[in-house]
């Protein structure tokens, strides 16, 4: 998983000579207003190991999977940014514009073709050639395919970049679509939530540098140490549930007994996260924890599931119709149960006239 | 014809290069600039465009009322919380739900966490690297900058040792030769004024920041269990006191953000507003990007003092609009009235069916109808240039009574003090005297910049005001914190519709929504970046990143620092604004 | 192998009582009967929960209970259904009826139209069956066989999720979750599935018990003793 390759092979696979390699180091030094005996300290920096590129694009979202980024307190967000990965492109937070910036995609794929990590914030829309995401002039998806198709592997941030999240809740106006349908040919590793856990986050990267290679994922392509279990499989509220205690109202007496949450909506039965276990913000608490029940936030689909405050959901055929299991199938049965008695009513009509008529039956 | 000059008393002239900056990056989302310079290299031209959409606005049609905080919610994961508070108001107001005093505590609590967290992420991750070197921190004496900082502050992190141990990380990173997000930017250029001494302060804050904004936040855990994206709930919140019982927010919670709150307040003004301070006075002669600012601002008031009372008087932050930079006169804004708010389209990439009118957000229509002018350049997929005399951007062009506004800090400052908020005002006065700068010197960019710093330890404080009145509150007995009379959809009217407001960071944020049958029957967003990011109107006034970059003269057109400087000062926020 | 029309003297049919479903139908009949019973009721309350109960959590296990009798039930319930599928392949032929349609057949497509035409009142004379009549063979076969089978599908696959994401179930079961896009979608046509069943169920009785009352031939009686009684000796 590591980069194998250090700057200095890539560059010689590329044919440039070791000649042209120093002059690229102290031409590096000199644009960073550095004396010439820098020169010397960047080329054997880049001829040993070099931290691991990432080049994080954003797609439609709402940046809101940096900013969870950003809380981690373990690692440290800066730790991670300065001494463990080389964060070469994130339009959020780096320095650059403009054309400065874009042409830190083409030294990437120059330095390190098939050696970086795509880290993927947001999906690209497909409606109207892509347009409803426009970066440096061109649609995002062109940008994130031209990217995927140099990079090692994706990580999909975030339940925008793994399912499509709430740019793509029904009608879904732009198409958006989630990475791992546009990118088909690399490996993409899920890492849902909206946002993901910071530790989360984080805890993918270094697992990723520190044993050199990917975490094992399950079927739907999610970190198993993270997502292998549903919140309410180690939720603290659990005993309330198998006692059958619920809040029936926010601030009842029930919710002030941290009762289980469940009637009030709570998706945790159903939602594949760390919520329950890490925690958030450096493990002080999680929305269960506080009073709100689970929204369903890191599984595929969670915004179309009807009201979030109901614990039988939309069973998501056309969107948006309220089509609760209860109600659809209460109806059939109902149907059903109204046929049979005016069915039995027809049949004792009729069956009593046949009978009077002497019995055509039998 | 090149030359013109806007409705709103702004000369326009495209003769001149064109120079188009995009991705503008360190901003949330995705927005482009173009400029036309002449041929001093002073910017003659402005067109800004909003390079996104979601469609927020049609995917909350048909949906539970009781939702929408979610989904707006995460229009925005910068100013989370802040659509989400908007969002509940909206409902609350629709079916004349009164939340108790502990909720509007904990929501003011909450949006003044935003504040202070999203202010101090934004001047010290996305802002301060348009006036820091941070190359030149290398060359900085690590004594020199010890001294620097204890003579402006008693924050205990300024021992030489410290900021020798912070260069020596730098230079680490630097002579990797893997500048990671410092890649490829602009240091070294003669625009950058700072001395290396200051330079190493500001990045040693840089990380001290980082690190600290994670505490900030921790009140939204709390109360919301979670940040970014925390909970809330119609009525009220979702969270429940339990203080003689295991269950809810017990002492324990409550100390922790009293805790946060102290802290907030000692980093705020024993780092970001000493930084601000010692930043300010070497650019003081950089006196651009005022723009609308002298003229139209807009604030809607917030934080209310007394839950469901939304009279400016009772707001913490009063507010109101200002015309034509009219001091004297504070007009109040309704945001019910359908002749005050409208959005207009012209010039934006939706449709409406006439385009010469602006609809009231009761209305509005939310189509998308991408189209370049004649006059763009490139192809539909490959835009080289924009036609900003036809439709340029997916934002819409919010008006109040026809006038492009400025919202903001700036704006909300500006309107408390024309108000004759005593405490703006010693705030105000003590920085410009501070800085040796007059009244007028605060409509720019660095006037916005500052009072962004200023807000940001109001905010602080004000958690401390508002955190004394809910314990006091508690102390009388009242635990309440969610109404539930209104919660079944069958105690609501068949037909009705309501506004929720809310002065988010960056700015004035309304919410109007229209409920039918117990489902969403329209729902329309006029969001901050979209007043201030806004594009021209039919009648061609120009909205506030557009003016207030006129006149700003560039050091190198090559290297867009002024371009940033002054558009990082606004703190962008692209998905807000289109949604 | 199906149900035909009877048409000469030496037809079965014509006979008064002719052995249609062994024991091991009737046995599963019945278990499955009162596990779908036990399965509806319990996931009806595991979807609606009751009313809370009030005191320590530890002095009740209501859900607990609920969900425990829906599992006890769920293993009758699908062991039930693989030995009956087994007795398919080695039973009577009409141990087969309910797993397949034969519409192949232009005979079963007549016997299903006339069927339809007899309950809508068209026709007066309801044909003799031996096994189930093509009607009741299709309604069988969709609402009872296919769903008894997506509801151990569905079922299983979220009992997975519980035992883990390395057990037996998951392994066998886990695959339906990514089939149908996610767990809560899984729950919800799980529920759905109850009520179709439920639907089946409602008709299903009334059919047996107006067939014993008007039909030709016995019915409630054949699915607990297995023998078809006929009350007539006409073809
Ligand atoms: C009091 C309740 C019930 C009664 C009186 C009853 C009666 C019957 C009768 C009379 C038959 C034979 C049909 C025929 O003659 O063609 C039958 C077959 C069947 N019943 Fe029921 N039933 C009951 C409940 C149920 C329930 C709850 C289910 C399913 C959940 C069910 C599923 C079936 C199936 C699948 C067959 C076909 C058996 C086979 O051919 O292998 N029954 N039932
Ligand atoms: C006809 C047969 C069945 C019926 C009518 C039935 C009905 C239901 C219903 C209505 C629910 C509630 C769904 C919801 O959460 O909204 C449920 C849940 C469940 N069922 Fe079934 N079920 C049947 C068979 C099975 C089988 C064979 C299994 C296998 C183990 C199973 C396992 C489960 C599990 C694990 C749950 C979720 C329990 C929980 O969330 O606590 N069910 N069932
Ligand atoms: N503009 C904006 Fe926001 C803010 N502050 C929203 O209301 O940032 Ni995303
Ligand atoms: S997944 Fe959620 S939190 Fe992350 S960017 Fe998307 S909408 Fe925002
Ligand atoms: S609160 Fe939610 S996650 Fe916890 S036990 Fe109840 S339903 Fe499960
Ligand atoms: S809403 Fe998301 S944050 Fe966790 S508790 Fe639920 S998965
Ligand atoms: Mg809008």
């Amino acid at each position: 998983m590591g980069i194998q390759q250090t700057f200095y092979e890539a560059m010689r696979e590329h044919g440039i000579t070791r000649r042209s390699f120093l002059k690229f180091c102290s031409l590096t030094a000199a644009g960073l207003g550095m004396g010439p005996e820098f020169a010397g300290k960047i080329a054997h920096a880049l001829e040993t190991k070099p931290r691991t590129p990432v080049i994080w694009l954003h797609g439609l979202e709402c940046t809101c999977c940096t900013e969870s980024f950003i809380r981690s307190a373990h690692p440290l967000a800066a730790d991670v940014i300065l001494s463990m990965i080389s964060l070469d492109y994130d339009d959020t937070i780096m320095a650059a514009a403009g054309y400065q910036a874009e042409e830190i995609l083409d030294q990437t794929i120059a330095k390190y073709d098939g050696n970086f990590i795509l880290a993927c914030e947001g999906n690209p829309p497909l409606n109207e050639d892509g347009m409803y995401c426009i970066q440096a002039g061109k649609p995002y998806v062109e940008k994130l395919r031209r990217m995927a198709d140099h990079c090692k592997a994706i990580i999909a941030w975030g339940s925008c970049a793994s399912w499509g999240c709430v740019q793509a809740a029904h009608p879904n106006p732009t198409r958006a679509t989630p990475i791992h349908k546009v990118i088909t040919d690399k490996p993409v590793i899920k890492v849902p939530g909206c946002p993901p856990i910071a530790e989360v986050m984080t805890g993918v990267i270094t697992y990723m540098l520190t044993f050199d290679r990917f975490p094992e994922l399950d079927r739907q392509g999610r970190p198993k140490m993270f997502y292998s279990q549903r919140l309410h499989d180690k939720c603290y509220r659990r005993p309330h549930f198998d006692a059958g205690q619920f809040v029936e109202r926010f601030d009842d007496e029930g919710a002030r007994k941290g009762y289980c949450l469940y009637k009030m909506g709570c998706k945790g039965p159903t939602t594949h996260n760390a919520c329950s276990t890490v925690e958030w913000n450096g493990g002080l608490s999680w929305p269960v924890k506080s009073g709100h029940g689970c929204l369903g936030c890191a599984e595929d689909n969670f915004w179309d599931r009807g009201s979030f405050y109901s614990s039988v959901t939309n069973l998501n055929v056309t969107g948006q119709v309220e089509a609760t299991a209860d109600k659809v199938g209460g109806i059939l049965a109902g149907a059903a149960a109204i046929g049979v008695a005016a069915h039995a009513a027809a049949s004792v009509v009729s069956h009593t006239k046949d009978s009077n008529k002497g019995g055509a039956q039998q | 014809m090149t030359e013109t000059t806007t409705p709103n008393g702004f000369k326009l002239d495209t003769s001149g290069q064109r120079v188009v900056v995009d991705p503008i990056c360190r901003i949330e989302g995705h927005l482009r600039i173009e400029v036309n310079v002449d041929d001093n290299n002073v910017i003659r031209n402005a067109v800004s465009t909003g390079n996104m959409w979601r469609g927020l606005e049609v995917i909350l049609k048909g949906r539970d009322p009781r939702d929408a905080w979610a989904f707006t919610e995460r229009i925005c994961g910068v100013c989370t919380g802040v659509h989400a508070l908007t969002s509940v108001r909206a409902v609350e107001d629709a079916l004349g739900i009164q939340i108790p005093a502990n909720a509007n505590h904990i929501r003011n609590l909450m949006m003044l966490a935003q504040h202070t967290q999203d202010h101090l992420v934004h001047f010290y991750h996305l802002h301060a690297l348009d006036w820091v070197d941070v190359v030149s921190a290398l060359k900085a004496d690590p004594r020199a900058t010890s001294e620097l900082m204890q003579s402006i502050t008693s924050w205990p992190k300024s021992s030489p040792g410290y900021f020798r141990d912070v260069q020596a990380r730098l230079k680490r990173f630097v002579e990797s030769g893997q500048l990671g997000p410092f890649s490829n930017a602009y240091w070294g250029s003669a625009a950058y004024k700072l001395p290396p001494e200051a330079n190493l302060m500001a990045v040693s804050h840089y990380l001290e920041a980082l690190d600290f904004q994670r505490e900030i936040v921790k009140i939204h855990t709390i109360f919301g269990g979670r940040n970014p994206h925390p909970n809330w709930v119609v009525g009220g919140m979702p969270c429940s006191f339990s203080l003689d019982g295991t269950g809810g927010i017990n002492m324990e919670w409550l100390n922790l953000v009293s805790s946060i709150i102290d802290r907030s307040i000692e980093f705020i003004d024993k780092v970001y507003i000493p930084d601000l301070k010692a930043i300010a006075s070497f650019y003081k002669e950089w006196t651009y990007g005022g723009g609308l600012a002298g003229k139209n601002l807009l604030s809607y008031g917030e934080y209310p003092d007394v839950a469901n009372d939304w009279s400016q008087e009772n707001m913490l932050m009063p507010g109101g609009a200002i015309i034509g930079g009219d001091l004297s006169k504070v007009h109040e804004v309704d945001l019910r009235d359908p002749e005050q708010v409208q959005e207009f389209v012209a010039h934006s990439w939706y449709t409406y069916p006439d385009e010469n009118q602006g609809l009231h957000p009761w209305d509005g229509i939310t189509e998308p109808h991408f189209e370049l002018g004649p006059n763009a350049k490139g192809t539909k997929t490959n835009i080289e240039q924009l036609d900003e005399n036809a439709k340029y951007s997916f934002i819409k062009a919010p008006r109040w009574r026809g006038h492009a506004m400025e919202v903001g800090p700036l704006a909300r400052y500006v309107v408390a003090y024309a108000r004759g908020e005593e405490e703006i005002k010693d705030q105000v006065d003590g920085l410009l005297h501070d800085l040796g700068l007059p009244l007028p010197a605060i409509f720019s960019t660095l006037g916005r910049t500052a009072a962004r710093g200023l807000e940001c330890s109001w905010a602080a404080h004000k958690m401390r005001y508002v955190f004394d009145n809910m314990m006091a509150n508690l102390k009388a007995g009242d635990t309440a914190t969610a109404n539930m009379d209104k919660w079944e959809p069958e105690t609501w009217p068949k037909v009705t519709k309501g506004v929720g407001h809310v002065e988010a960071p960056r700015g004035a944020l309304g919410h109007w929504i229209h409920i039918k049958d117990t489902k969403i029957e329209n729902y329309q967003a006029v969001v901050p970046t979209t007043w201030n990011a806004s594009p021209r109107d039919p009648k061609g006034n120009i909205g506030a990143y557009e003016a207030a970059l006129l006149g700003t003269p560039m050091v190198d057109a090559e290297q867009p620092l002024e371009i940033l400087r002054t558009i990082h000062s606004f703190d962008p926020c692209l998905a807000c604004s289109t949604h | 192998m199906n149900s035909k029309v009877a048409s000469g003297p030496h037809d079965p049919a014509n006979q008064r009582a002719v052995y249609v479903f062994e024991a091991p139908v009737r046995l599963w009949h019945w278990l499955h009967a009162f596990s779908f019973a036990a399965l509806a009721v319990t996931g009806y309350l595991i979807a609606n929960p009751l009313p809370s109960l009030a005191g320590e959590a530890s002095d009740h296990f209501l859900m607990g209970d609920i969900r425990l009798i829906h599992f006890i039930s769920a293993y009758v319930f699908a062991i039930g259904f693989a030995v009956r599928v087994y007795w398919a392949l080695v039973g009577n032929r009409y141990a087969r009826e309910i797993f397949y349609l034969p519409f192949w057949r232009p005979s079963w497509w007549k016997g299903l139209f006339y069927e339809i035409g007899f309950y809508l009142f068209l026709t007066r004379r309801q044909h003799k069956m031996l096994g189930h009549n093509p009607l009741a063979q299709a309604a069988m076969f969709f609402l009872n066989t296919l769903v008894t089978i997506f509801m151990i599908g569905t079922g299983f696959a979220l009992y997975s999720e519980g035992l883990g994401i390395d057990s037996w179930a998951d392994r066998m079961f886990g695959w339906v979750i990514p089939l149908i896009g996610d767990s809560e979608g899984v729950h919800d046509w799980h529920n759905l599935g109850m009520w179709v069943m439920l639907t089946f169920v409602i008709i299903h009785i009334y059919m047996a018990v107006r067939a014993d009352i008007i039909g030709r031939e016995s019915s409630v009686s054949t699915i607990i003793g297995g023998w078809r009684m006929f009350k007539d000796d006409q073809p």
